[in-house]
């Protein structure tokens, strides 16, 4: 910045021992070299050091920037926050700026508390703090430097209070291109700014009625994290919040009192800050804002508070629908056609075979549960519902199961068990039956994973924030709810009598069958193309056939009637094939495939997301929706086909000026996950719309549907005016 | 009826006997009080029975307070309403040593030169009256109905400013209330958050 003078008339109230009404003002200039800053003296001696910064070396036209006014108090002086407390006053800034500017709302740093004799509780600052602002400059400047001047007005008090104001002004070359500066102070205060309060997943709060008292709840394991954890109220209007108090905590949850001491006792809650620390007013505080509308806006989001049995009834439902999910359906046909050809039977054998079934969807969520367990206190970033259809390589090995699980409906080959584990495990041929039925039950739930309908969504949001043994039981509840109707149909097969006769035509239903598998092949190479793009997906093929092929060798080869010469040649050759085939399409070429994710998202009028983007759209007042998609969730295409690419929505996401993100999670972006974690998803879909920048974002439901979306688009621009 | 207002005062001065208690609310009874005066006469509440009283809490050397009397506008709001047979009670309630704690001698002092028209200043170096009140701030301001009972409480008007050059843009609250008592109407906003520099108390 150009050194420049600056004569900020800085009037300082002088409080006289001995009482008189007259105030004395005393005009200071203060010249400096660096900055535009002005200092406040009381007696002689320097009580604030008032300056304005900004965190850049020019102004570039339309490119935002922070400013910040930094307020240097004398020792034992404090100025105040937002919410003042008990006594003291809130600082201002008020702009003088020119036309086509914009400035944000003063960004507060966490304050600190202070309790003076007679229980006078402040909330404000000591030493030093920076007042941070977003301004926005229009797309062009005529002038080739910017004088920014702002009236600040301030409480200092120590055991006297004392008003101090000044006029400063910042000046600001103009240029095409700017140096970040004073970057250590903006990103000390920046770190002592509030945080979004996280929607469900990371925390949630429960207000509820005492008396004249609030009762604020938050649940979070945060919490155990953290020794002082206290609540900075912002009461509005005339709202008289008393000291908010500790009254309860456990290992994760704790709870606050906030006596009303105004007339509006009927307040259901009061927006404010938790504030978390090691030590009371500590350095490493940190703090969840919550916003006027967090409590209003919750009921869209799925609320965890809920409690467990609610949330393992939701898993059971959710199991339970999975079954009419796109993608298992395949295997629903699978598993009815199994109980047609079993309805022939003994109804003990029916039964047997509808619990192996049971069980095999019961060891697969098991088997994931654990597996989340473990990866969860390995402390990775692990969501579900397509965690696993973000790698790639699962991708591949659902396609291979999937190909040669067709292959066998087309009798291509014959899957037989090896004569020496048969003999082991299955003595006889009704105990095949039950591995061939429990298998079928692990494969009908790997398919079905992608498929996060609604209720599961929400129930296993919940699960991923909880203990090893919530999880467990949550999946156990999934796999309860999936297996539901088998078991039901085959421990009471009478219900089976409306199913057709077994006959001759169960062969071509077989064969159909394969057609639906290659079907979901397609989807699944559909993904990988969307992943690794069209070589990918390509070189997967390639391999797909490699596996065809020994598939047919086995079928055509490797029989009983064969010689033992003829079978180990066979073998050999199609461990050589495999082998072969998987070094170099997977191994090799597979691997060496990737895909610009842009090249998914620039579609049409869509931006792809970024945080940053979302930020400097939302700063610059713009509502900004986000679709959080990917290439192999169903769902999501759906809801884009259907809603966001309809004629109407298209037109009034126009009309409201809204800007139109996509974030795409087809291969896991660890950014686009921890957002999602934030809104407490698991997964893809996930619609949000930003409306203003101080307001709180809306979650829409996982099934969009036109009007939820038109409505909420029309009341958010109305309030915004 | 003495009796229990006697009681009331009793356990709200236990309450209040380490810090400042909470606000009694509108509506209920205002606890009794009594202080010396300026002249050394002591003031209670009990004996304006029958009366609007208003409460003013006060702090010379507060900013807050010397907006209002800077300006003349806290006087023409005393003279106006005593005038009118309101009892207006001045009360310091800041701790000997503290900014704003006076002598007997030094109110009577500023009455003379501030020209205020208050009924009495009443002096609280122990800020028991404060605490009966949870009085945080200087002003803070409390208007007592006839019938012994709270009908406002909270700031002097609307902008929470030291700056006397808002007072003629603000809505005063004070004066609101006592228009709407006086003609016997409802007062409509009984409670106000209240804004100034804090009341001193003693540092236990």
């Amino acid at each position: 910045m150009r050194a420049s003078l600056l004569c900020g008339a800085v009037r300082t109230m002088i409080i006289l021992r001995m009482p008189s009404l007259r105030q004395l003002s005393i005009a200071a200039c203060a010249v400096l070299l660096a900055h535009t800053a002005a200092g406040q003296t009381y007696q002689g001696r320097e009580l604030v050091k008032a300056s304005l910064l900004a965190d850049t070396s020019a102004v570039v036209p339309g490119k935002p920037f922070t400013v910040g006014l930094l307020l240097r108090m004398a020792p034992g002086w404090h100025t105040y926050w937002k919410y003042s407390g008990d006594a003291g006053l809130p600082t201002e800034i008020k702009w003088n700026l020119p036309p086509g500017w914009k400035v944000g709302e003063i960004q507060w740093p966490i304050p600190l508390k202070t309790i003076d004799p007679g229980d006078i509780l402040t909330y404000g600052y000591q030493d030093e703090v920076l007042l941070i602002q977003e301004v926005t400059p229009p797309a062009k400047i005529a002038e080739s430097s910017m004088k920014l001047s702002a009236q600040t007005d301030w409480l200092v008090c120590e055991k006297i209070c004392i008003p101090g104001n000044a006029n400063l002004v910042l000046e600001l070359p103009t240029s095409t291109l700017a140096e970040p500066k004073n970057t250590d102070l903006f990103a000390r205060y920046r770190r002592l700014l509030p945080q979004k309060f996280p929607d469900a997943k990371t925390a949630s709060t429960t207000w509820s009625h005492a008396g004249n008292d609030l009762d604020f709840k938050i649940s979070s394991e945060q919490i155990a994290n953290y020794r002082a954890i206290d609540f900075f109220p912002l009461p509005e209007g005339n709202t008289v919040a008393g000291h908010p108090s500790i009254e309860s905590r456990t290992a994760n949850e704790i709870s606050f009192k906030i006596p009303i001491e105004s007339t509006d006792r009927s307040l259901s809650s009061m927006p404010g800050l938790i504030v978390f620390a090691e030590h009371e007013n500590g350095n490493d505080r940190t703090a969840l804002e919550i916003g006027p509308t967090q409590v209003t806006a919750a009921p869209l989001i799925a609320q965890p508070s809920r409690g467990l049995a609610t949330f393992l009834f939701f898993g059971f439902i959710g199991g339970f629908i999975l079954n009419l999910m796109p993608c298992v359906l395949p295997v629903i046909s699978l598993k009815i056609f199994g109980f047609i050809k079993q309805s022939g039977e003994s109804r003990a054998k029916i039964f047997h075979s509808g619990l192996a079934f049971t069980a095999g969807i019961f060891a697969w969520f098991i088997a994931l549960a654990l597996l989340l367990i473990a990866l969860k206190s390995a402390g990775r970033d692990v969501t579900w519902g397509g965690f696993q259809f973000t790698n790639a390589y699962f991708v591949l090995t659902l396609s291979v199961i999937v190909l040669v699980f067709a292959l066998n409906l087309f009798g291509v080959f014959e899957i037989s068990l090896p004569p020496s584990l048969s003999r082991g495990m299955l003595s006889t041929a009704e105990r095949k039956d039950h591995l061939g039925s429990f298998f079928q039950g692990v494969f009908a739930t790997v398919l079905a994973t992608p498929c996060t309908a609604p209720f599961l969504g929400t129930a296993l949001g919940f699960a991923f924030t909880q203990s090893p043994l919530v999880i467990l039981s949550m999946f156990v509840a999934v796999a309860a709810g999936m297996s539901a109707p088998y078991f039901l149909l085959s421990a009471q097969p009478a219900w089976m009598r409306f199913l057709p006769q077994p006959g001759p035509w169960m062969v071509h239903v077989k064969q159909f069958m394969g057609f639906l598998l290659l079907a979901t092949l397609l989807f699944l190479l559909y993904v990988l193309g969307a992943q690794r793009g069209l070589d990918g997906a390509i070189w997967a093929s390639c391999f797909l056939l490699i596996i065809a092929l020994a598939c047919w060798m086995k079928g055509a080869f490797i029989v009983p009637t064969a010689s033992g010469l003829k079978r180990a040649i066979a073998c050999g050759l199609m461990l050589v094939l495999l082998v072969a085939g998987g070094l170099y399409f997977i191994g090799n070429k597979f691997q060496s495939s990737k895909i610009d994710v842009a090249q998914n998202t620039s579609g049409g009028d869509w931006q792809p997301f970024t945080p940053e983007r979302l930020q400097s759209e939302r700063e610059q007042g713009h509502a900004v929706f986000v679709d959080f998609t990917a290439a192999w969730c169903l769902t999501c295409k759906f809801n884009e086909k259907t809603v966001l690419e309809n004629s109407e929505v298209r037109d009034a996401f126009q009309r409201h000026g809204v800007v139109k993100m996509k974030a795409d999670w087809t291969n896991g972006d660890s950014v686009i996950t921890k957002l999602l974690q934030q809104f407490g998803r698991p997964g893809v879909p996930l619609y949000v719309l930003y409306p203003g920048k101080s307001q709180e974002p809306i979650v829409f439901p996982e099934l969009l549907t036109k009007n939820v979306l038109l409505d909420k688009l029309e009341t958010i621009t109305v309030a915004s005016r | 009826m003495k009796t229990k207002l006697i009681l009331t005062a009793l356990t709200s001065l236990a309450a209040g006997a380490l810090y400042a208690s909470d606000v009694p609310p509108v509506g209920s009874a205002a606890p009794d009080f009594s202080a010396p005066d300026a002249n050394g006469k002591t003031q209670s509440l009990a004996e304006y029975k029958g009366k609007y009283v208003v409460l003013e809490w006060f702090n010379p050397e507060c900013p807050f307070v010397k907006k209002h009397y800077g300006s003349d506008n806290m006087q023409k709001l005393q003279a106006e309403y005593t005038g009118k047979g309101v009892v207006w009670l001045t009360i310091d309630s800041n701790a000997p040593g503290t900014e704003g704690s006076i002598s007997a001698d030094q109110a009577k002092k500023i009455m003379d030169s501030w020209k205020t028209k208050q009924t009495a200043l009443l002096l609280d170096p122990e800020s028991k009256v404060a605490k009966l009140y949870g009085a945080k701030n200087t002003p803070n301001m409390v208007i007592i109905g006839p019938d012994g009972k709270i009908v406002y409480e909270g700031a002097i008007d609307s902008k929470a400013t030291p700056n006397p050059a808002d007072i003629p843009s603000s809505t005063n609250y004070v004066k609101a209330a006592l228009d709407e008592a006086l003609a016997g109407k409802p007062v409509s906003n009984t409670q106000t958050r209240p804004y100034g520099c804090s009341v001193k108390y003693k540092s236990s």
